[in-house]
């Protein structure tokens, strides 16, 4: 009992990590409506920036976060600008612009860095809390605490406040959002930069647990799709719902079935999510671009 | 809009010097197109038949021109941006490279079996996911690629796992093994050819017309009687036929295979794309064409600039293929038919 | 008195509540002229998507040629002898005009040169000869509209579903359209079901028309009866106007 109790704290903080780089990813899918396929490197440049912020500065990343993430957001209103808005209406070509994107970013860490894995110190890495016979990794905890922070505050953001409710209704209707007097494709670049912060953010926030490489980025993306696509595009805490799900469906397959499969998890979630219900379990909008047609 | 008589031949054969094929031309005249593309694609492999150095990259160009022409009839003609590729390809390697070392058989055996496996396979697992739209298309059929590449690395004593498997050298046409590249290049000039001859049918055949339909419009299509999912699944198989081929024709040139070899994206099942995107997305002609300029190229960064910067190279590809996305969607074979429209009507445009 | 080609009985569309189509009876006969007019919103195209297969009838039955075909798919219908044409006409642009129209052709014509050969007759007898090599994403409007029209001749139909074929179109246009539409009904026998806005058109190339008001049929009759009729003008334009024919 205890080792399956363990097994489900492991799994709900597992899904913190994944609810915290998803934020973004749900924001950026449901509004902009593309699928940015080099936001995980959005997260891995979450990690350089505090790593060289570490380096260079002597900053922690939980103060340097609030340099990085602004960066990596600013980063993410180019891209809009200068990559995504000139292609609006072709979603092939999107599909190239990003994953080149990402090849760009992926390689060019590379070649700095020659491939060199970094890591932030480990002072904080290490702070294990007991509770009882389960073990609670204290940075995992905080981001837990954050993740849950950062989607309350998103949402609020979005009920509560003009701008927030007007990237809502651009994600609902963009022509009925337009004839409001809504400058669409400044939210657009508004929600991209917000998006891609939020993923820089949890790039900074993820330095203490995971070990910084060009390739990191790629171990989230597969998970983060899951976790959008289950909790429903645009729905903020279907997203967190949808990562605390991944997360706990993915330490439990790791622990009862062979943990190299863990991987195919998210891809399964993924398929029979799309399948049987694409709009998620919370999903708003955009579910009818996003999965099945009535009839074949 | 006048055309004077005298400038219109002179468009006329502007455009018959293209080598793609339209679709609507005669049989003969597309058999011609088709011979002298061929041809001049392998003018290269004549002259430089002595150098080794070139011979391999010769032989990669036509490798990789062939898979990229195979993505090309369900990517470009069917507009079903797979990422996914590397899975068919995979199963023609690890058909030919288990079947050769463990049981003995000859690769040209084994080819059309495995290729006929790989269809299969691309039809089972296209099925759920040909209804998702684009996008999501394309993140599914990259999850089954990296779903490949953990059942590789995991069913070891099937595969070999993460030491992956290598081919003893034993030359012998029986063996697809060659003494001499030049005989490994016309293996790859042979497999291109068949390719883009498969691509220039299907441009002028029902199935490939309907492919295109499915692409501009699926509803459209619909409304013509088209099967819109039966089509794409067709399209699909004969893709992973052609893919899986290229597959044991690579085993058989490296004699090594491992699962990053044969599943890395950004090498592999991207490429396949990204070569179609430089040449001409959905064109004949566009698939080797993106293979001949990108191919040698990236080679040459590799050699030059890959040890002082690892991964320099696909760093570069990667900006290609965002500067293509944004100002060249049709890739060479686009940039030159808008050359010759812009002829046509600088000269045909007078009264 | 034969079957009718294409009939629905009782159809209807709900959504959540919605009853966007309701219990709709309709016959269409073999070589008959039937226009479906009604207001903005009063489920004209929702009824030609259940007609067409796009949508699935929450009641009621669909029948061509007296088989009930609820369950086959567009496709399928196209097979059987539905050609259509869209609200917001469809081309594939990528393609020449002759190329669209091949894409139908194949369908009884399965070899390149019969498609083709089919597919440049239809374009010529539609009027778009002389565009055959030009690009549909270069077409007019009123060109694309002729293409999509050829397009769905290229099946040799038995009934064409035309979806406000003219929207759009200015008056010469409209009237080199009406002549069009007219004389492929009468040189080939086709039959027509069309949504139209345009009551002129519908004066000019109707046997019969129906009134479609919030989703139920509300009248049916000639022209001159219903054009003239109160219970018409009041949907069209709410209680105590007069509206004088022209």
């Amino acid at each position: 009992m205890d080792q399956i109790l363990n097994v489900l704290v492991m799994g709900l903080l597992l899904g913190g990590v994944y609810g915290l780089v998803s934020v973004g990813l749900n924001l950026i899918f449901g509004t902009v409506r593309i699928v940015n396929f080099a936001q995980g490197e959005l997260v891995m440049f979450g990690m350089y920036g505090s790593y060289y912020a570490y380096n260079m500065l002597g900053m922690s990343p939980y103060v340097s976060v609030f340099l990085v993430a602004p960066a990596v957001g600013l980063l993410g209103v180019l891209i809009q600008r200068l990559v995504i808005q000139p292609l609006h209406n072709e979603s092939n070509m999107q599909i190239f612009a990003t994953f080149g994107l990402l090849m760009m970013f992926q390689n060019i860490m590379l070649a700095f860095t020659r491939g060199e894995a970094r890591s932030v110190g480990g002072d904080f890495g290490t702070v294990v809390i007991e509770i009882g016979d389960i073990k609670i990794g204290a940075v995992r905890l905080l981001t837990f605490v954050i993740t849950t922070a950062i989607t309350i505050g998103l949402h609020l953001f979005l009920t509560r406040t003009i701008t927030g409710k007007s990237v809502r209704a651009v994600t609902q209707d963009k022509r009925a959002a337009r004839t409001m007097g809504i400058n669409v494709e400044k939210t657009f670049l508004m929600t991209f930069g917000i998006g891609a912060a939020l993923a820089g953010l949890a790039g900074v926030m993820l330095t203490p647990i995971y070990s910084i490489t060009p390739g990191v980025g790629g171990n989230f993306i597969l998970a983060a799709f899951a976790v959008v696509v289950l909790g429903g595009l645009g729905s903020v805490w279907g997203a967190y719902l949808g990562g605390l799900i991944v997360g706990v469906v993915e330490a439990f397959a790791g622990y009862y079935i062979d943990p190299a499969l863990r991987h195919a998890i998210w891809f399964l979630i993924f398929l029979v999510v799309l399948i049987i219900r694409p709009a998620g379990l919370m999903g708003q909008v955009g579910a009818e671009e996003v999965g099945f047609r009535e009839q074949n | 809009m006048n055309k004077t008589n005298a400038s219109r031949p002179l468009a006329e054969r502007a455009a018959a010097v293209a080598p793609e094929v339209s679709g609507l031309e005669s049989p003969s005249t597309a058999l011609w197109r088709y011979l002298a593309l061929m041809g001049l694609a392998g003018l290269p492999l004549v002259f430089l038949a002595k150098d080794p150095y070139w011979l391999n990259i010769i032989a990669f160009t036509y490798l990789m021109g062939g898979l990229a022409a195979a993505w090309n009839i369900i990517g470009g003609f069917g507009g079903q941006f797979s990422l996914g590729h590397g899975v068919f390809f995979g199963i023609g390697a690890y058909a030919t490279a288990v079947g050769t070392t463990t049981y003995g058989a000859s690769p040209w055996l084994i080819m059309v079996p495995a290729a006929l496996a790989a269809a299969a396979v691309s039809m089972l697992i296209s099925w759920p996911t040909f209804r998702l739209r684009g996008p999501f298309f394309a993140i599914a059929t990259m999850a089954f690629n990296e779903v490949a590449f953990v059942l590789a690395n995991h069913f070891d004593s099937f595969t070999g796992g993460p030491r992956g498997i290598m081919i003893p050298f034993k030359a012998g046409f029986a063996n697809m093994i060659f003494k001499e590249r030049w005989q490994y290049a016309v293996l790859m000039f042979a497999f291109v050819a068949l390719v883009i001859g498969v691509s220039v049918w299907l441009r002028r055949s029902r199935l490939g017309y309907y492919l295109l339909a499915v692409r501009e419009d699926e509803d459209a299509a619909r409304a013509c009687g088209i099967d819109v999912l039966a089509i794409k699944l067709k399209g699909m198989a004969l893709s992973a036929f052609l893919t899986a081929m290229g597959g044991t024709l690579f085993t058989m040139y490296l004699r090594f295979i491992d699962p990053p070899t044969l599943f890395t994206l950004q090498d592999v099942g991207v490429k396949f794309a990204l070569l179609s995107l430089i040449g001409g997305v959905g064109t004949v002609a566009g698939p080797l064409l993106g293979a001949a300029l990108i191919v040698p190229f990236e080679n040459f960064l590799r050699a030059e600039l890959a040890n002082a910067l690892p991964g320099i190279n696909l760093a570069i590809l990667g900006l290609l293929m965002v500067l293509a996305a944004l100002f060249m969607k049709r890739g060479v074979v686009g940039a030159f038919e808008d050359l010759v429209a812009w002829v046509k009507r600088k000269f045909g445009g007078r009264s | 008195m034969s079957t009718p080609l294409l009939q629905t009985r009782s159809a209807s569309k709900h959504f959540m509540g919605l009853k966007a189509v309701d219990e709709v009876s309709l016959a269409v006969n073999k070589g008959e002229v039937v226009s479906i007019i009604g207001p903005n919103g009063a489920g004209k195209t929702t009824y030609f998507n259940l007609l067409t297969g796009q949508l699935a009838p929450t009641l009621g039955e669909v029948s061509l040629r007296g088989q009930v075909i609820n369950d086959l798919a567009p496709h399928q219908r196209a097979k059987l002898g539905m050609g259509r044409t869209f609200q917001i006409v469809k081309p594939l642009i990528a393609l020449s005009a002759l190329e669209n129209v091949m894409v139908g052709a194949f369908l009884r014509h399965p070899r390149h040169a019969d498609a083709r050969d089919q597919a440049m007759a239809v374009l010529t007898r539609v009027g778009l000869g002389a565009l055959a090599k030009r690009r549909a994403g270069e077409l007019t409007l009123s060109e694309r509209r002729r293409l999509e029209v050829a397009r769905a001749l290229a099946l040799d139909p038995e009934i064409m579903l035309l979806d406000e074929v003219m929207a759009g179109l200015n008056q010469s246009e409209t009237g080199r359209c009406i002549d069009l539409l007219r004389s492929l009904h009468e040189e080939l026998g086709l039959t027509f079901l069309i949504i139209e806005h345009n009551l002129k058109v519908v004066r000019a190339f109707s046997e019969r028309v129906v009134v479609l008001d919030r989703g139920r049929l509300i009248a049916e009759g000639t022209a001159d009866d219903i054009l003239s009729s109160p219970e018409v003008v009041k949907a069209y334009l709410g209680e105590g106007h007069q509206w004088t024919p022209s």
